[in-house]
């Protein structure tokens, strides 16, 4: 139990992830007030890009994929240990613009409702139809 | 261009969503000519695909000119085989004749919301297109979303209740996307790639992956994701309500497509991005999957006889059958597979029919609960329909329906799981005593209740019933040559 | 309702600010091709300055009815996008295949460069014009003047 507990607490970043993941996960489900639930699902998903960022990091100061002169000129010093795993930052990227995507069709969804029913409370509302 | 057949299926559609706006800004009269002339092509471009599949055999297309069949392979990868092929001429099909059954009564009779509406159903089209060709993990994460947004927009389109159940169907589909993604997450952590045949060849090479901890949690929050996205029982409570209130002209679109397209996603990441090795013991994905499908089965058909709403019952039997069909893919063997594959076309155009039928009723008769149906004792076609897809969905022969469920029987007497075929067959006698149900609220009743709107039935809304119908029977007749195409590509996975 | 902001020190920083941060998206965006950068920050920057412009100077000032003319082009960017990428199937290779584009007497290497640099672009108006409709479609006041239009 405790060599768990000790490889937990090396990967200070899972940690993290598992603390955002699950506050989110809370805040979307105990809320009845819309615009909350969306914050929950906001960091949900940005818990699960931090996670993903994190994958893709290399030790002894790895640094960005940029190829410069210094490269064309002579190939063979490019060693693969030194630059940062750019695949998890490409699919960040675009995970980005889906959960803005996302957040762009929930904000005008619930626009739509307080519009026609005037409340932001999914009881009240639920309550209103009736 | 041959080779090219993929991309440009996906991109007719695509292309012709990102025109609208433009069009729509000038002429919005030409909004649905251009939409339905879009999908009839992609329809004929999907048939000659599939003949050119069957003569040639699978192919893969390397986008931006990175080779599909290097090891590893270094690009996306769109895979072009069989199954895909009969996914996209079943889906062209389906929404070209949603599109026809659409004119009376679409919800975009005011100017501001006819492009949008043509726009979004063709993306939602063009997206399914991505996912049923798609050969990587990440790719099917990307076009599920877009397909989901474009699906949550168009049930708000009805506005009223429509809006809460959009937002219902908004959190919860979010919710399954982000598990989805957090699966991926997992799965490039271990294995260090998004290739689903890739992901296999590695599992092969280091069967001790396989027990990690990371690909077991990865499974989980994979399947979890998409078991939301294709409304598997306990996670299925935004299924009824989304299709309820969709509007009429949409709900035979999204019964009919998104729930089998996450189900073909499940299957094509179960067996070619896992294959063997979806069966471990801390996290055995098949025998979980049958579970809840034989749970999804019976509680989808018992809970669909306890409705009042015609389209609501509808929604649940759909439920029933992605339990159904998930209880023939978690057999593991070819006839299980070919029937369940086989069963989910009949399905989408099953369900695309029944809804077509209850928005005709609710159009025309008025009719919108089990009790007002006897309005409809004097409408030649809807009764037609409605008789053989009830055949269909029960499983009488000589239906597509009867074939699916049989094959998936056999499959299940190979596997010698008693206990998923008396689910099944328990769960058809269930579907008979719903129809049953609505059968006598048509015919049964002495007096006829007066029909407040009775007019005659748009041409267009006639064929899509009529064609429905008609498909059911000719697929049940015509099921040997499909039934063998699925076989082929079950064995070409090595089941 | 928007209405032009009230302090003359916050328009007039405004007045300076928005251009120079159209200038600026416009250099991330061909930044991108040699550093961090690129089409979705480029485009970001971009649809925010317009978005400034509409707080700072309120819905009659000029770069507002710009932005209002701009909401209209859903589907350029992603025009750009597909076109480029169709130009390239035209061309005989694959979707997004730069090297395949037609241009005479050009080599490989500033085919891609080219490619990737309209690809961008399509992306960021794209971005750009979808932050904008996002914030519109969210203000009452401006959709029910679309409505009446």
């Amino acid at each position: 139990m405790s060599e768990h507990i000790q490889a937990a607490l090396e990967r200070p970043s899972l940690i993290a992830f598992v603390v955002l993941f699950l506050c989110g996960f809370f805040v979307m489900t105990t809320n009845s007030n819309m615009i909350k639930k969306l914050i929950g699902i906001y960091l949900l998903q940005t818990s699960v890009l931090l996670l993903l960022v994190t994958i893709g990091v290399k030790q002894n100061a790895a640094s960005v994929p940029i190829l410069t002169e210094k490269h064309i000129e002579s190939p063979e010093t490019i060693a693969p240990a030194a630059y940062v795993n750019p695949l998890p930052h490409v699919l960040t990227l675009t995970a980005i613009v889906v959960q803005v995507a996302t957040l762009g069709v929930s904000l005008a969804l619930v626009a739509a409702i307080y519009r026609k029913y005037g409340s932001l409370d999914e009881n009240e509302v639920l309550q209103r139809i009736e | 261009m041959r080779d090219q057949l993929p991309v440009i299926l996906f991109l007719v559609p695509f292309a012709t969503a990102i025109c609208l706006p433009m069009v729509g800004l000038k002429a919005h009269g030409w909004c649905r000519p251009m939409a339905l002339v879009s999908l009839l092509v992609m329809f004929v471009l999907a048939v000659g695909n599939l003949l050119l599949v069957l003569k040639h055999g699978e192919q893969s297309y390397g986008f931006a000119g990175w080779s599909a069949s290097a090891s590893p392979p270094l690009g996306i990868v769109w895979v072009n085989d069989a199954l895909a092929s009969v996914m996209m001429v079943t889906i062209s099909f389906l929404a070209s004749l949603c599109l026809l059954y659409s004119g009376p009564l679409s919800p975009a009779t005011e100017k501001p919301r006819i492009v949008p509406y043509y726009a979004l159903i063709l993306l939602l089209i063009s997206a399914l297109t991505g996912i049923v060709f798609a050969g990587d993990i990440f790719n099917v994460f990307v076009f599920l979303e877009v397909a989901a947004l474009s699906a949550y927009a168009l049930v708000a389109l009805a506005g009223g209740r429509a809006l809460i159940a959009a937002f219902r169907y908004l959190i919860l589909g979010t919710l399954g996307s982000t598990f989805y993604l957090l699966g991926v997450v997992f799965f490039y952590a271990t294995t260090g790639t998004l290739n689903m045949e890739d992901i296999c060849q590695q599992f092969t090479k280091n069967p001790e992956l396989l027990h990690s901890k990371a690909v077991v949690g990865g499974m989980a929050f994979l399947f979890l994701g998409l078991g939301i996205k294709m409304a598997l029982f306990p996670l299925h409570a935004w299924l009824p309500g989304a299709y309820t209130h969709a509007p009429d002209a949409v709900s035979p679109l999204l019964a009919g497509l998104m729930t089998k397209v996450a189900l073909y996603g499940c299957v094509r990441v179960l067996f070619w991005g896992l294959a063997a090795g979806a069966q471990t013991e801390q996290l055995p994905a098949l025998t979980l999957l049958g579970g809840l499908g034989m749970v999804a089965a019976l509680a989808g058909s018992l809970l669909a006889l306890a409705q009042q709403e015609l389209k609501r019952m509808f929604a649940y039997g759909g439920i029933s059958h992605i339990g159904l069909i998930l209880i023939g893919v978690s057999q593991a063997n070819q006839t299980a597979f070919a029937g369940s594959m086989f069963y989910l076309m009949n399905d989408a155009i099953m369900q695309a029919g029944l809804f077509f039928i209850a928005g005709a009723a609710i159009q025309h008769h008025g009719a919108r609960t089990v009790a007002d149906l006897s309005r409809l004792r004097r409408a030649p076609w809807l009764v037609t329909a409605f008789i053989a897809l009830a055949l269909s969905m029960i499983g009488i022969p000589p239906t597509g329906g009867f074939f699916g469920k049989w094959h998936i029987i056999l499959g299940c007497l190979e596997a010698e799981n008693y206990l998923a075929v008396t689910a099944i067959v328990v769960s058809t006698l269930l579907t008979m005593a719903y129809f049953q149900r609505l059968f006598l609220s048509m015919f049964g009743h002495r007096e006829v209740v007066p029909d407040s709107a009775a007019g005659a039935l748009a041409p267009s809304t006639k064929l899509a019933v009529g064609l429905t119908a008609l498909l059911v029977v000719v697929l049940g007749l015509c099921s040997e040559p499909l039934i063998s195409i699925f076989r082929e590509t079950a064995a070409g996975v090595g089941l | 309702m928007i209405e032009a902001h009230d302090s003359l020190i916050v328009r007039s920083a405004g007045k300076l600010l928005i251009p120079l941060s159209q200038l600026f998206a416009l250099y991330v965006l061909f930044f991108g091709q040699y550093g961090p950068g690129g089409g979705f920050a480029g485009g970001v920057i971009l649809g925010t300055s317009f978005l400034l412009a509409v707080l700072v100077l309120g819905p009659q000032a000029p770069p507002c009815r710009l932005a209002h003319q701009l909401e209209h082009g859903d589907g350029i960017g992603l025009m750009i996008f597909v076109g480029v990428g169709g130009l390239c199937l035209i061309g005989g290779g694959t979707f997004l295949d730069y090297s395949n584009l037609q241009i005479p007497g050009w080599n490989d290497e500033e085919r891609r460069s080219l490619g990737i640099v309209l690809t961008q672009i399509g992306v960021a108006a794209d971005i750009a014009v979808t932050a904008l409709s996002i914030v519109f479609s969210l203000g009452q006041h401006h959709s029910q003047e679309a409505s009446h239009e």
